[in-house]
């Protein structure tokens, strides 16, 4: 258990991280970025909600881990949660920044 | 028992066979460890007489020392040696001979898995470099970009010479990692909890599993390189709806990963280092932890700043260059606890220190350049250049070689029990440090001033005369250092004097036994309550010679050590390690065969050495188990705990967790393959469709489930399951049939369009699993009659339910991919 609180973190950034790059490569493929939903792009509008849904989870994983406060590696563990939703916070922001497709 | 008759009985039983018997039945981790560390050093001696000769070309403009043919082995072979045949096999070679002496247990958790590993890196390893001596390396750069690597632009062996050793070597990798992973999980000194390991443990824990997770694209991608080549499957021409950029994809999955492999274990050795120098306890163990973990992690998220200049979109281009900056965190988090670390305590200036100092100056210098490649516009004007050569220099060689001299000086009276004789290693330092500098310095100038990397000659022109000059004279310089150092060492080893155990006061639990060790490590297993039970309790060394630790008495000739809980360190079950075989070194004989078959372009006998390979694994198995009841053992605190053979959770089910893991890895870098090339490759959707293998998909399916559950009704709770064994046999022989039909059957020709190539290569990789799930049946059935498997002893059986399940799995997928594509089509 202590190994896979310390990675629950960054393996949620991880798995964010890919998830983001698969549906911004698909929908560059696919030609998203002339669709919309509604006033928004699809493709951007897409890639936003699965980074604000992410960097929401890792929020609330290191809440969580931060609950523990027993020992080095639970505070090594609450530390990593916050690193991986920093992480998935950041590297998401050409999201917002950069066009998809150029 | 007292300590002479301790050490007697335990030395008899650890020994190794003698005479040249013994050199090929070895599996003692302190042998093989030393045989990893000595091939490696070797490795590096030739990698870096190859660069000499680069240097000795470049100094001039318009030299006619080497011709460019000539110059493209040269400086393929430089890269290639060193990345694969020095870095991770020296890092290797520090942890095998390591971590069982400072966790506290007798040996590795796979002793001849331990050997495999050191055969298949001889071997691997001298194929590679006896193409040099033949002319006939590999020569499109130590990153063997197709097309140039491909069979259009390099029509001989030396690309097959790379793809081939590589994967050789890489086997060895991927042993030794699981090795780790395992040994580190299981392998420990009662009461070492996760938070009591030494911290060079959390290191090498992350770097092997980085490794279980990072070389499986690379192997992927070699066996796609090398099946394209020697079959024509188009899977990186794009012509045929191939892609070479997935090529760079697989190869920097890998590559980037690889370079914190590298760096991790050196900083392991860093973070122990210090403490003893500065004569403290290390600061911020806790964050150092968090850091190593965060840069295994985010080690995976920047291999594209790799490809900044392939025409990737500029928001990917963006994801990864954050991530890229954001990963100089926790490396300097590392460096500022070592800092602390100094700062707190009252350093002494020992040799090893002095080339730890040279490891801040030349890896920091490395890491800051590393920030500035990560930003795409500066990285797109110094891509290519002699800049990067620059950069990778200082990283590799700041945050690896000079760590790791560090590390050969600390750790030399710990392998040889002897002291230095002269000062020759100051004076080596002086000269690889200024040497390096005066090389690699001059180079980020050369590179800014446009010089590409890998050109064998450049125009007087151009401007670049004097700093490649003085990069040259830098360079011999640095090679006079580590021959000095080589002899320094040399010396050491047989003229030194005897050195008094533990000489630089160190707390870790390596220093309490005798040097140079004895094949046992510890006449009795310690049991530890804090993170430096030497520094915290002086006699600890005595106590444990005089039979005060655990398992002190030597019982039955088993090679004995301590299995723990993996997260509270409590003991688990006694582990009977085997001892000398020549089952490694047949097996990994049996691999080279393979592997020079397909090198000669002989396909059709390549496969018979697989049989061999298989017949070798099947004896080996054979060796483990036991007929007959053990029972709980005394272990020397009064308790008593199950032996491996009726114990739960052993180090061969996790070692086939990890070895599964890696798998699925490559599996789903192979999914991944097909998903890039659907969307990204020219030429896709392929005129040639697939119609939807539905009918073969329920068989499948329905085979594989058939496997797993009557895999599960055989465990041996009830009644001996023979009839259970037989069913899960049929299953699994359905899926492999049904696997075995679909490129005959259904799938398009794999030489046409990489549809067919991806697809063909799918079904492979779950008709390969689906063969090694049936074959371990059959062996458990054949166990099961034997009296090897039974109630009290289900191991045997929970390993293999394991790989029948991983099989039923990928089966499923494979065939539900196929599906997909077939409607996608």
């Amino acid at each position: 258990m202590p190994l896979l609180r310390l990675s629950a973190g960054l393996t949620l950034w991880a798995i964010g991280f890919c998830a983001i790059y698969a549906v911004h490569g698909l929908g560059c493929a696919l030609g998203w970025p002339n669709e919309t939903v509604g006033p928004f792009e699809l493709h951007r509008a897409s890639m936003i909600a699965l980074w604000a849904c992410f960097t929401l989870a890792g929020i609330w994983l290191a809440l969580v881990l931060g609950r523990y406060r027993g020992s080095a590696m639970d505070r090594a563990s609450m530390l990593l949660a916050w690193a991986g939703a920093g992480t998935t916070l950041v590297s998401g922001l050409p999201i917002v920044l950069v066009p998809a497709c150029l | 028992m007292n300590a002479i008759g301790r050490h007697r009985g335990l030395a008899r039983i650890w020994a190794g066979e003698p005479g040249l018997r013994g050199v090929f039945s070895a599996v003692s981790h302190t042998d093989i460890g030393k045989r990893f560390i000595i091939a490696s050093a070797i490795f590096f001696a030739i990698a870096g007489v190859l660069a000499m000769l680069i240097r000795a070309q470049l100094a001039t403009s318009h030299s006619a020392f080497v011709g460019p043919e000539a110059y493209a082995q040269i400086f393929t072979m430089h890269g290639s040696i060193m990345m694969f045949l020095f870095a991770i096999p020296m890092l290797e070679g520090v942890a095998i001979y390591l971590l069982p002496k400072l966790l506290g247990s007798r040996d590795l958790a796979f002793p001849r898995l331990t050997a495999l590993g050191w055969w298949c890196y001889l071997f691997g390893g001298s194929i590679m470099v006896g193409s040099l001596l033949v002319g006939l390396a590999p020569n499109a750069g130590w990153f063997l970009y197709p097309p140039l690597s491909g069979p259009e632009y390099t029509p001989g062996v030396n690309s097959d010479v790379w793809l081939l050793g590589v994967t050789f070597v890489e086997i060895s990798a991927m042993c030794a990692a699981i090795e780790i992973v395992v040994t580190i999980l299981k392998f420990r000194a009662k009461g070492m909890r996760l938070d009591r390991m030494p911290i060079y443990a959390w290191y090498i824990l992350a770097t092997a599993g980085m490794m279980i997770f990072g070389f499986p694209p690379l192997i992927l991608g070699s066996i796609l390189l090398e099946i394209e080549r020697a079959f024509g499957w188009p899977f990186f021409d794009p012509e045929l709806g191939g892609s070479p950029l997935l090529w760079q994809h697989l190869f920097w999955l890998f590559g980037h990963p690889e370079v914190y492999i590298i760096f991790l274990p050196a900083a392991g050795a860093i973070s122990t280092i210090i403490p003893v120098m500065a004569r403290t306890k290390l600061i911020g163990y806790g964050a150092i932890v968090a850091s190593v973990m965060a840069l295994a992690f985010l080690s995976f998220g920047l291999w594209v700043h790799h490809m900044f200049t392939t025409g990737i979109p500029h928001m990917a281009l963006g994801f990864f260059s954050a991530a890229s900056v954001l990963v100089a965190i926790p490396t300097s988090i590392q460096i500022f606890a070592w800092l602390g670390t100094l700062w707190a305590g009252r350093p002494k200036l020992e040799l090893p220190m002095l080339y730890l100092l040279g490891f801040f100056f030349v890896f920091i210098l490395g890491g800051l350049t590393g920030v500035m490649l990560a930003i795409v516009p500066f990285n797109q004007q110094a891509h290519d250049t002699a800049f990067v050569t620059a950069h990778l220099h200082y990283v590799l060689a700041g945050g690896f070689v000079f760590p790791m001299l560090a590390a050969a000086y600390y750790w030399m009276p710990h392998v040889t029990g002897r002291l230095r004789v002269m000062r020759i290693g100051e004076a080596a330092f002086w000269l690889i440090f200024i040497g390096f500098n005066i090389t690699f310095f001059g180079m980020h100038l050369t590179g800014l001033l446009g010089m590409p990397r890998r050109v064998y000659t450049y125009p007087a022109e151009a401007g670049w005369d004097w700093l490649n000059l003085v990069s040259s004279i830098g360079g011999f310089l640095q090679a006079f250092g580590f021959a000095l150092f080589a002899l320094d060492i040399a010396l050491q080893a047989w003229l030194g004097r005897p050195a008094r155990r533990n000489p630089w006061g160190a707390g870790t639990l390596e220093w309490t036994m005798m040097t140079p060790p004895p094949a046992y490590n510890f006449a009795s297993l310690p049991e530890v309550e804090c993170r430096e039970p030497l520094g915290a309790r002086g006699t600890l060394a005595a106590d444990l010679a005089r039979g005060e630790g655990l398992l002190a008495a030597p019982r039955n000739g088993w090679r004995e050590t301590l299995a723990v809980d993996i997260a509270s360190g409590k003991p688990d079950h006694v582990a009977i390690l085997p001892g000398p075989s020549l089952l490694p070194v047949a097996a990994a004989a049996s691999f080279g065969g393979f592997f020079a078959m397909m090198l000669l372009s002989l396909y059709w006998i390549a496969p018979l050495f697989l049989v061999a390979v298989t017949v070798v694994i099947w004896l080996w198995a054979s060796t483990n188990g036991s007929r007959e009841p053990v029972g709980p053992l005394e272990i020397g605190d009064g308790t008593t705990v199950p032996s491996h053979y009726e114990a739960q959770g052993t180090v061969g089910y996790w070692g086939s967790v990890f070895a599964l893991c890696a798998s699925g890895t490559l599996f789903g870098s192979l999914i991944f393959g097909f998903a890039y090339l659907w969307t990204v490759a020219p030429h896709w959707p392929p005129q040639t469709g697939l119609d939807a293998p539905l009918f073969e998909t329920g068989l499948i399916v329905a085979g594989a489930l058939a496997a797993a559950i009557f895999v599960r009704l055989a465990l041996p709770r009830t009644g001996n399951g023979e009839g259970r064994l037989y069913l899960a046999i049929a299953g699994m022989g359905l899926t492999l049939l049904v696997l075995a039909s679909l490129p005959v059957l259904r799938l398009p020709a794999p030489t046409d369009h990489a549809f067919g190539a991806v697809s063909t290569t799918l079904v492979a990789y779950g008709l390969f699993h689906a063969m090694v799930a049936t074959l371990i049946l059959a062996f458990m059935m054949v166990r099961k009659r034997q009296g090897f498997v039974a109630h009290g002893r289900p191991q045997e059986m929970r390993v293999a339910t394991l790989w029948v399940d991983y099989a039923a799995g990928t089966a499923i997928v494979v065939a539900l991919v196929l599906v997909l594509a077939a409607w996608g089509v």
